[in-house]
């Protein structure tokens, strides 16, 4: 390399890091420290289609979970044919067409709600993936089991991805599947945003054995420029959250932030659960030179909430558009679930999960924004109690049962509903 | 026979002709004696600004008075849209806004709830019509709306058009509301018109007369129309006084209602406009968005406002001091945290941030460049113009861009030395374009870098034999600068008597920009300063006009 040109390499270095570190009076412990915004999550779910979204591809040899036929289905569950398309006719003028969609989770037995009740319905099935290849990381630090990652790392725990990845709403090109756009689109648009810090303890940000990274709520929505992109370096605010928090114990090898050691840490879900509950919980974000920052976090998630958020999504919908039928998806994730915590039952619990994360840089300030956080520290001291549970809803909507009811239908749906209009 | 010249009243039915008649030259008109009852000649029409007429409204119907209109576009001569709006017509189209907004506004200074706050009586019936105090509320909000009272034309063509309009709905408040209409759509409001009578103490001259003395004060200072106690001054003759301008003076300027007016000048002068239309190319520069434009608008207005109207500091500081205020998306564009959970918060920039003043925050840097790089000729045609009050001419029509245009050059110092050697454009291009290339550290959205394409940029400059390097160099220059404080204390007298000094008031400029330096530089005190000087109401008959020797010589 030329000596001139060397210097500027350098300069236009020390630019960048000027640009996305901060560098300011830092308190006790840490000599460094970076910030991000979250632009963009969603489960890790690696994506080998030949042809598109719904076609066969190493990952799901054929293609993704097919779309439904609902009359067989109900008339599998019970009813009759007539009694099944008639259910399934939106145009049918004499009753409301979401009270024919609420009677489909009653197809247990006994016409039992499958949605509240799936194990009272036979597993209809569920595509798995069947690749070798995954993204997300080594939870239980065996080299032996798991997937093999796009680079060639083995070990890879990432069951979540195997259970779901061939349902269409998970599969797809990065930020390409409906269901990472959806919530992102919400994510970007106002409705949470997460951010995180890293302080270090050394002299070298690529290399430093004491590093801590934060990942905390803000109440400060992110703003998108003219290219319609989230805009980078703006500040946002800490917000203690009384759940929504993860500080990891790390280190950095080359600018990659490693877990030195797993912990319990709840984060914000971009999907219907909402709450990402992640034990054993393990962190891999790559430091970019660009400044941005991009990886996992991952860990055991319990498996009954990310049904439960499906199902509380209002469940004729779901199982419509995305053409799969819930029980079919409880049964699965029940199947594959590979963790439970020590003390509990040997029932699995729990199922490996990661979270694929893009963020930019990004000014993150004490949640009296009167200065840099400088710390990883906890907030959740400060942080106001968790609301009361309430019912879920849907918009304006609430849910009961999977379901949204017009109490001023003519007709209910239910175990004894009269299907057939009188004649 | 005394040869006058009068404006008509004008009711909306007349024509859009005379509007522009009126604006665009003075009406003259053999006639009678005039709407305050003396002879007078025409010697300066203005036309309302967007806020002068907003502040107006306010001002004499309430804050809450709801204008949701579009405004004609201002127009800027020799750097001040207030000598533009001397010589501004009205399109059709402009009317027709003005037309809407006098209704709408009308309907809502007479709508029911308000009646109790702005009628000074109460109709003897709501279904007929009560001349008496129809006459009672016209006079009164006329000689707010016309900044001088009625004259009995003026006011009997809104009677008849309240008594009409009353007739016909059978609605007392009705008939009073087209009047309304009528006085807010008529030339005398939407236009500053001034007058000068001849001057009883020497009856060769034309003096200002007392209302167009308390307009001019009063758009000066409050950037609005005379409250009711100027109007009374006016209306007594104290303001011809030494003593009565005094008094209005310091009240006026004491007011917290000063910051109004010497924004509107700081804004005008600054040229802090034309946020609403920039255009940035979102591959260059994916940050900006219309709230970063309105933003920037806003620092620029608030440092300035701050610093000279607030803390009256040095006017010259506005070269130098890193004072400023930021918001969120201010500060992610100067790549800063926001330590603040205000909207905005103040801010010092610090020096390795390499900004200097007011022409090195966003505002000035990315209005000045091109949508999708800088252009040191432009920021520093704007520099000259804007704080040195030298204008630089047009490029001749056959001037060659394609020396700058197919340039590979990695910067722009090289591209412009490509186009320099053009003999024909070196004459303004090395006046121009050092202050610009000291900028070239900011990018066209004003954002702080060191490279351009690879290449480190060199920001040093000079300027006829002036050395300086960056933004703080060029701030320091400009802080130096004698021309910077004279180019302001012309600026300040233009604004306010609606023309730039001639060459006849050398002498009086030069006496002015001394006591400028003297009082330390301070802004507000240059408002006090001119405005107590008779050569701020110098009445200049304008071109076209009858000379003053027949206007004055007929007693």
């Amino acid at each position: 390399m030329k000596n001139g040109q060397y210097v500027i390499d350098t300069l236009r270095h020390a630019i960048l890091a000027a640009a996305t570190s901060v560098i300011l009076p830092l308190a006790a412990h840490a000599e460094w420290q970076r910030s991000y915004v979250i632009e963009w999550n969603e489960p890790a779910m690696f994506f080998a289609g030949e042809s598109g979204i719904e076609g066969p591809g190493s990952d799901c040899p054929m293609g993704v979970n097919p779309e439904q036929n609902w009359v067989d289905v109900l008339v599998r569950a019970g009813y009759t044919q007539e009694e099944a398309e008639w259910l399934r006719n939106p145009a049918n003028p004499t009753r409301n067409p979401s009270h024919g969609q609420n009677q489909m989770a009653f197809r247990g037995e006994g016409r039992a709600n499958v949605y509240v009740n799936p194990e009272s319905y036979p597993d209809p099935g569920l595509y798995a993936m069947t690749g070798s290849v995954a993204e997300g990381l080594n939870l239980d630090g065996n080299t032996d089991t798991g997937f093999v990652s796009p680079t060639g790392e083995p070990g890879i725990d990432n069951t979540f991805y195997k259970t779901l990845g061939c349902w269409k709403t998970y599969r797809g090109p990065e930020r390409l599947s409906s269901g990472a756009m959806q919530f992102n689109d919400g994510m970007r648009n106002g409705s949470w945003t997460m951010v995180i810090v890293v302080s270090g303890e050394g002299n070298d940000p690529d290399n430093d054995n004491e590093v801590m990274v934060g990942f905390y709520m803000s109440q400060d929505n992110m703003v998108k420029g003219g290219d319609g992109n989230i805009s980078p370096h703006y500040t946002y605010r800490i917000q203690p959250h009384a759940k929504y928090e993860g500080l990891f114990p790390a280190r950095t090898v080359n600018g990659v932030i490693e877990s030195r050691e797993p912990v319990t840490a709840t984060l914000r879900d971009p999907g219907y659960t909402r709450d990402l509950e992640l034990l054993q919980a393990q962190v891999k974000l790559e430091m970019k030179d660009d400044g941005t920052l991009r990886g996992y976090v991952g860990g055991y998630r319990p498996w009954l909430p990310v049904y439960q958020g499906w199902v509380n999504a209002r469940g004729p919908v779901i199982e419509s558009l995305t053409w799969v039928e819930l029980p079919a998806v409880y049964y699965a994730l029940q199947r594959d679930a590979d963790y439970h915590p020590e003390g509990s039952s040997d029932e699995n619990t729990h199922i490996s999960y990661a979270l694929r994360i893009d963020a930019l840089p990004a000014f993150v300030m004490t949640p009296d924004a009167s200065e840099v956080a400088t710390q990883v520290v906890s907030y959740k001291d400060q942080a106001p109690p968790l609301p009361a549970p309430t019912a879920p809803m849907i918009g304006r909507s609430r849910v009961v049962d999977g379901l949204v009811i017009d109490p001023n239908a003519a007709q209910q749906a239910g175990p004894n509903a009269v299907i057939l209009p009188a004649r | 026979m005394i040869k006058v010249a009068r404006l008509f009243v004008m009711t909306t039915s007349i024509g859009l002709g005379l509007y522009a008649a009126l604006a665009s030259d003075v009406v003259l008109a053999n006639g009678s004696a005039d709407a305050v009852g003396n002879t007078s000649v025409v010697v300066a029409v203005r036309r309302l600004t967007e806020p002068q007429y907003r502040r107006s409204i306010a001002d004499i119907f309430g804050d809450d008075i709801q204008i949701n209109g579009r405004f004609e576009p201002e127009r800027r001569e020799l750097g001040l849209q207030a000598l533009g709006s001397a010589t501004l017509s009205l399109t059709a189209a402009g009317f027709e806004q003005y037309f809407n907004l006098s209704h709408d506004i009308a309907r809502q200074v007479l709508d029911e709830p308000r009646r109790a706050v702005v009628m000074p009586c109460q109709p003897s019936a709501l279904s007929a019509f009560d001349q008496a105090c129809a006459a009672n509320f016209i006079s009164m909000v006329g000689e707010r709306l016309f900044r001088r009272p009625l004259s009995a034309a003026e006011m009997n063509a809104r009677l008849q058009t309240a008594a009409s309009g009353t007739q016909h709905s059978g609605d007392f408040y009705t008939g009073l509301q087209l009047a309304l209409s009528s006085l807010l759509a008529a030339p005398e409001f939407l236009f500053r018109i001034e007058r000068a009578e001849v001057d009883p103490d020497n009856g060769d001259n034309l003096r200002l007369d007392a209302y167009s003395r308390a307009s001019r004060l009063s758009f000066l200072f409050w950037n609005s129309a005379p409250d009711a106690e100027l109007l009374a001054s006016a209306a007594s003759g104290d303001l011809l006084t030494e003593q009565g301008l005094q008094t209005q003076i310091t009240r006026l300027s004491s007011s917290p209602r000063v910051q109004d007016g010497i924004q509107a000048f700081l804004v005008d002068m600054m040229q802090i406009d034309g946020f609403d239309s920039m255009v940035k190319d979102a591959t260059i520069y994916p940050k900006f968005n219309q709230l970063v434009a309105d933003s920037a608008e806003q620092q620029m207005i608030r440092t300035l406002v701050d610093l000279l109207v607030v803390k009256e500091r040095d006017y010259r500081e506005i070269f130098t001091s890193n004072d400023t205020f930021l918001n969120r998306p201010l500060a992610a564009i100067y790549q800063v945290p926001f330590a603040s959970s205000e909207e905005w918060a103040p801010y010092t920039f610090p020096d390795s941030a390499e900004r200097s003043g007011i022409f090195s925050q966003v505002g000035f840097l990315s209005l000045y460049a091109h949508p999708g790089t800088s252009s040191p000729t432009v920021r520093g045609i704007k520099l000259h113009e804007i704080f040195l009050c030298e204008h630089t001419p047009e490029p001749p029509a056959d001037v060659d861009f394609s020396a700058v245009v197919d340039s590979d050059a990695a910067t722009s110092r090289e591209r412009l030395l490509d186009h320099m050697s053009n003999p024909g454009c070196i004459v303004c291009h090395q006046r121009s374009d050092p202050p610009g290339l000291a900028l070239e550290h900011f990018d066209g959205l004003g954002q702080l870098r060191k490279f351009e394409n690879g290449q480190l940029i060199d920001v040093s400059a000079d300027l006829f034999g002036n050395k300086f390097v960056g933004a703080q160099g060029l701030g320091q220059f400009l802080y130096n600068d004698p021309r910077a404080s004279s180019c302001l204390v012309r600026n300040v007298y233009a604004y306010g008597a609606a023309r730039m000094p001639g060459s006849a008031e050398r002498s009086y400029i030069t006496a002015q920009i001394e006591q400028f330096a003297d009082n330390g530089y301070r802004v507000p005190a240059l408002f006090r300063q001119i405005a107590q000087t008779p050569e701020f109401f110098k009445v200049v008959i304008p071109q076209g006009a009858p000379d003053h020797a027949n206007t004055a010589s007929v007693q």
